[in-house]
Order: structure tokens, then sequence, then C-alpha cells
């Protein structure tokens, strides 16, 4: 067996079979796990922290497709073709070079309770200085995405600006000629010829925003009262903070199920669209 | 074409995504020095797996020059990644010769699986010596048997500001009533009287003072699963602690800013600690009998007759794996001899247990005096040691929740009963 095969095995495979079979299981981390059948996955399930980690992962799959997507694209957009364009680019590309990890605890000193955002409120005697941005829900969840976002706007303009820069050039003059422009040629020539940019930053967004994590631990840790947690932070609360591995690998099943599922539905919705009519699947 | 294309990226995300499920974190320390001989009195280089923020370097050189064992400790930062790394070590050849752990479900967690060793020779000779208390075994024993041994055993009592008090002319309270005076007036200065903290692990802390402090049996009952959260006795000790909320009598507990640092900047005028923060006091560059003192902290019912004092202990044990088994057992019975605790002493600037040793300051050791008077004190467990995890767990979010959102107690109460049921229901 070729080196490659071996480490594809050893480093993807074989954890994931673990992980599936320790789903079925009750472990704590020592001994031996004993069987246990479908009780996680019934335990999870009536779960109701269960099923709010579920809503504020969708809230971040949304929240990601708006915000750090929505914004790139209009950064890439509104700079593509200007004169300095790279220079007004680099700002945002700059939070790219930190860690989530980073970002949230520089996030959770500047929105905690009479943190840096309160007092600058305050200061400029603005409302909201007493608002507490990191312990209401859903206010934590949103700030936390506009935190993260800070952070993946620029790639996203990175990335649609190479897939603008790859858009040839004729049709977009040929629809000028005919009079096209602003929104109407945005809508009907550019956002077609970008759809492979698109498609890339869409589905790394959705997968991303799927199995978030770090931010949230490092701001909320998912509380309070778990009312702030994602599905990534449920599943490594159960698994290394509670050594309920069999419950924290079952969340961990799901999660997956969940990321291949609207990874598959959204690839091949894409790539169906770029194929010729008639063609078989 | 295109559906194996999807399939194959597919494929390749979920196994990411597991993959970083099933591979827990952490690292193997390195492995330095001899295991030593299996003589009476071995030598050499202990490693030394620990969860402390503690010089143990420094400590290192003491034990070096007094026995010959020199201390090669990995310390992890973060509790989660530190216990996942102890258990997974377990497993492997790498099991350390001594690592710090907590008492209580976690230790009997480990004592189950044989992966500990004992010892109780160790302390059958400290008691006889008069090196330990034979409460302090107590917090060792399972099934009539010992197993680790104490690096330090902490009580908890109230750090005070004690220019502030002196400003504003209170003294020291012995009374609760006394403290909540001083609490009124403190408040009435713009001064949050007690600090208050969300999340993991401080959210238990006024749970335990107030509910060890009205009624102890009723705590011990609840960390065995003998009573129920919801008693009226417990909603009674929430709605105390409500009442104190609304009075505006403790800090943020949304704050990301150090207790030490509040009092430093004279916006905080007590703070519930064992006797290890005083280092940490010390570190935030406030001294010790000019800057801030400590009292005990005062029963909340006085009918209980003895106060109960909150004692956590930091315990060191020997996997029964390691190949370093005689250093680290010869390592342990060091740590509880006088010569060793007064050195502990004098590096941490805390209490020690062993009453030979002698404690660094006058503080404490004025504190020391007064705890063991066994007439008027009553030692119980810590909330986060006494507690099974998922119990605890499920209390630390839903303690939190109510500092956040003060009101109606019963429903995070039941929250927690809900998560205690299914706990005794199967152990």
């Amino acid at each position: 067996m070729a080196p490659a095969t071996v480490l594809v095995v050893l480093a993807m495979y074989l954890p994931v079979i673990y992980t599936v079979y320790l789903s079925f299981t009750t472990y704590g981390g020592l001994g031996s796990p004993e069987p246990a059948g479908l009780s996680n996955y019934v335990e999870m399930f009536a779960d109701t922290a269960f099923l709010t980690a579920i809503g504020n992962t969708l809230v971040w799959v949304l929240g990601s497709l708006l915000v750090p997507v929505g914004i790139g694209l209009l950064v890439a957009y509104l700079s593509f073709g200007l004169r300095f364009a790279g220079w007004l680019r680099v700002p945002f590309l700059v939070p790219y070079a930190l860690s989530g990890v980073a970002v949230g605890v520089v996030f959770s000193f500047v929105l905690q309770n009479d943190g840096a955002l309160s007092q600058a409120l305050a200061y400029l005697h603005l409302p909201g200085s007493e608002t507490r941005w990191l312990q209401e829900a859903p206010l934590n969840t949103i700030v936390m995405i506009l935190a993260a976002s800070w952070q993946g706007i620029g790639v996203n303009a990175l990335l649609f600006t190479v897939g603008l820069q790859s858009i040839p050039k004729e049709p977009l003059e040929a629809a000028r000629v005919d009079g096209a422009s602003g929104w109407r040629l945005f809508r009907h020539m550019v956002w077609p010829l970008l759809r492979p940019s698109t498609t890339i930053v869409v589905g790394l967004s959705i997968v991303n925003s799927l199995k978030t994590f770090d931010i949230v631990q490092a701001m909320t840790q998912g509380g309070p009262n778990r009312v702030s947690e994602t599905l990534g932070v449920t599943m490594y609360r159960d698994t290394f903070v509670n050594s309920e591995y069999g419950l924290g690998s079952a969340v961990a099943v799901f999660l997956t199920i969940i990321t291949v599922a609207a990874s598959m539905l959204y690839l091949r919705r894409q790539l169906s669209i770029g194929e010729p009519k008639g063609a078989t699947p | 074409m295109k559906f194996r294309r999807a399939l194959v990226a597919t494929a390749l995300l979920a196994a990411a995504s597991l993959t970083a499920t099933a591979c827990s974190s952490g690292s193997s320390p390195s492995s330095a020095g001899s295991p030593g001989s299996s003589s009476e009195k071995p030598t050499g280089t202990l490693n030394f797996v620990n969860d402390k923020s503690w010089d143990f370097k420094a400590f290192s050189t003491v034990s070096q020059a007094d026995i010959g064992i020199g201390l090669n400790p990995t310390t992890y930062a973060d509790q989660n990644a530190f216990v996942a790394f102890v258990k997974q070590s377990f497993r492997t050849n790498k099991a350390p010769g001594l690592f710090t752990w907590h008492t209580g479900g976690q230790l009997e967690e480990l004592v189950k699986q044989n992966l500990v060793v004992e010892t109780t020779p160790l302390w059958d000779e400290a008691i006889k010596q008069g090196e330990v208390a034979p409460s302090v075994r107590d917090l060792y024993t399972i099934d009539g048997k010992q197993y680790c041994t104490p690096i330090s055993v902490d009580d908890w009592v109230m750090y005070y500001d004690k220019k502030m008090f002196a400003q504003y002319d209170i003294k020291p309270p012995t009374t609760w009533d006394e403290m909540m005076q001083a609490a009124a007036t403190l408040r009435s200065h713009g001064i949050a009287p007690f600090w208050s903290s969300g999340g993991n692990p401080w959210a238990f802390v006024w749970f335990q003072i107030l509910l060890a402090g009205t009624d102890l049996q009723l705590y011990k009952d609840l960390s065995t699963g003998k009573a129920s959260y919801t008693d009226p006795r417990v909603v009674s000790v929430m709605n105390t602690w409500l009442d104190m909320e609304q009075k505006g009598y403790f800090s943020d507990p949304g704050s990301k800013t150090q207790p030490e640092e509040q009092m430093k900047s004279g916006k905080l005028a007590m703070i519930p600690f064992g006797t290890w923060y005083a280092s940490t006091m010390e570190t935030a560059g406030l001294k010790n009998g000019t800057d801030w003192g400590v009292f005990t902290i005062p029963a909340v019912n006085p009918a209980q007759g003895k106060t109960p004092v909150a004692i956590e202990t930091a315990p060191a044990c020997v996997a029964a794996k390691s190949e370093q088994k005689d250093l680290g057992l010869a390592y342990s019975a060091w740590w509880m001899t006088a010569q060793a605790q007064t050195a502990w002493s004098k590096q941490q600037g805390n209490l020690p247990f062993n009453p030979q040793a002698k404690a660094s300051t006058e503080t404490f050791q004025q504190v020391g005096q007064e705890l063991a008077d066994t007439n008027k004190y009553e030692t119980y467990l810590r909330y986060y040691e006494a507690t099974p995890t998922p119990i605890l767990t499920t209390a630390l979010d839903q303690f939190t929740g109510f500092m956040t959102n003060p009101g109606d107690p019963t429903k995070y109460l039941q929250g927690i009963q809900d998560e205690a049921q299914s706990y005794w229901a199967k152990n």
C-alpha cells in the first residue's frame, strides 16, 4: 500500500469510523466503551440546549452568507478596476492573519459589559452603552457573527476579485454598448459570470459556519446558560468538559451529516447549473 | 460525473470534520531524567504533568537539594485539554510519574479503573507523624484506602481591601449580619461589595457559600443525590442570593476583568477564594497586610453551631502504569513533610496544611490558628469537587443564567435537578 494511502486511512478514515463507533457507546475516556445502542442520539435530541445549538448554527450559516460573503462581494466589486484597489483591499485582508481564538479574545474585551465599545458609546453620548452585548440572546450570536465577519470579509473579497479578473471583457463591453450599467449590468452579466467564484466562496462559508467553534468558545463558551452554543461547542462540551465521549461523538456524527448534506445539495445544484442541458448525472 | 465530484468533495469535508472530534488534543510531555533506582531512596528527575500556573521549577530546586529529586513540569493552561491528555496517557507507557488531579468523583473514576497507585502507607506515616489532619485524609479515601497525596489544602476565606474598609470605617465582619451591613455601606459608596463570576468554573461560589452557610447537611445531601435542587430550602437559599443580587451586592458576573484587578482599581471590596489566591494577589501588586487581609466567611445561619468552611485540595497522583512510580511516591511523601510545606508556603504565600509547617505570612498564621479550632469551624468539600461532573457542568450553566438574568430561581433549579435525576438514576 502506498504511504499516502496509509496516511489517509490512519489520519482520516480510522478516526471517522472510531467516532461513529463511539457514538453508539457510553465512554468516559477511561476503560472500555460500553455498547449503548441509540441512547446517545435519543439523549441528544431530547436536550433543549441541543435544539438551541441547531438554531444558533443556522443563524451562523445565514449570517455568514449575508455579512462576510455579501460585504466581501461588495468590496471586491466596488474596488474592482480602481487605480489603488489593492491598497483599498489590504485593510480587509489583515485580520485574516489572526486565528479565530485571537479574534474572539480581542472582541470579548471590546464587547464585554463596560468594555471598550460600551465606554466609547458612553463617551460619545450615544445609546447602547448599557447593552449587554455578550449576555443577551440572540444579540450575542449576532455580534459574534459580526466579529467573525471582520476577519472573513477580506479573504472573500480576494476570492471574488480573482473571479472578477477572470471574467472575459468582451461580453461585458457588449452589454455596456447595449446600454447596461450599474445594477442591471451586475445582475444580468457580472453575477452569472462570477458563478465559479461564488460557488467556492458560498460553499466554504456554509461548511465553515456549520462547524463554528473557536470564536464562540473564546467569547462566550456558548453561554450564558448555553444560549449562544453552536453544534461545534456542544460537541466539545459533551466530549471534553463532561467526558461523555459517546454523546459528543453522536453530536459530531450529526454535525457531519448536516455538513455533508448541505454541501452535497449546494454543490450538486451549482454543478448542474453549469452543465449543458441533457447531460446525464 | 458531477455527482461523483460532489461526493468526493463532501467526503473530504466529512472526514476533516470528524477527524477533529476523534483526535483529542494534547501532546506528550518530554521524558527527561532517569526513573531512579528501586532502592530505598530513588533520585532523578520526575515528570510532573499539571494544570496549575504555579512555579514548580522554582520548587524543584528545593526538592532537588532536599531529597535529590527534581521536577520536570509540563503545565496545561486549558483544563479540558489537561484532563484529555491525562486520560489518554493511561493507555500508553507515557503515564506521568506525578500529575495533579481533583478529589471527589474525578478521583473515584481513576480508582475504579485501577489507574492510580494506592498511597495508604504514606498517609499512615504522615498521620502518625502529625503532619496532616485525619479530616484531610477523608478527602483522599475511597473504599477505606487512600490514593494520591495533597500538594496543598486550601480553606476558603474572604479577601478584603484593607484600605477601603478603613476609609469607610468598616471592621472585618464576624457575623453574616455584619457582613451584609458592610455590603450596604460599600454599595452606598458605589463599590461592588462582593466578587461574583459566571461561567466555568466560578459560577458556583455564592451558591456554595449561601447553601453551606445556611444548612450544611442539605449541601452534603445535594452532592450525594439525597436531596433535590427543587427542595423549598434550596429555593429559599436562591432567594437570598436573588435578594443580594437585587441590592447590587455583586460585581458584574459577565466581566472579563480579573477580580484582583477590579479590587486594585477600587471597584471591588471583597473576594471569596481559597488561600491559594494569596499568590495571585501578590502577583497583581497587592500587598498582604497593607492592601488586603482575610476573614473567615461567617455562617448565614448561626444556629448551625459551627461555621462551615469550604476546603479544596490539590492532589498529586502517581499513575499505576508509570515507569516513575518510585520517584512519584517518594516525592509525594516528601511534599507532605513540614520542611516541604514550609518551603511551599514561602513560595506560594498560602496556608500550609501540615500543622508543623510555618505559614509564610502573619495573616495566614492567624487564620491557620483560628481555623484549627474544630469546636468553632467545620470543613466541607468545595462544590466543584463535591458535585459529580455532569451535574456540576449543568449547575454552572444554570447559575450563570440566574446571575445574568436574576429572577425566579425555580426554572434554573429545575434544570439542574433534571440533570441530577438522570445522573443519580445511572450511578
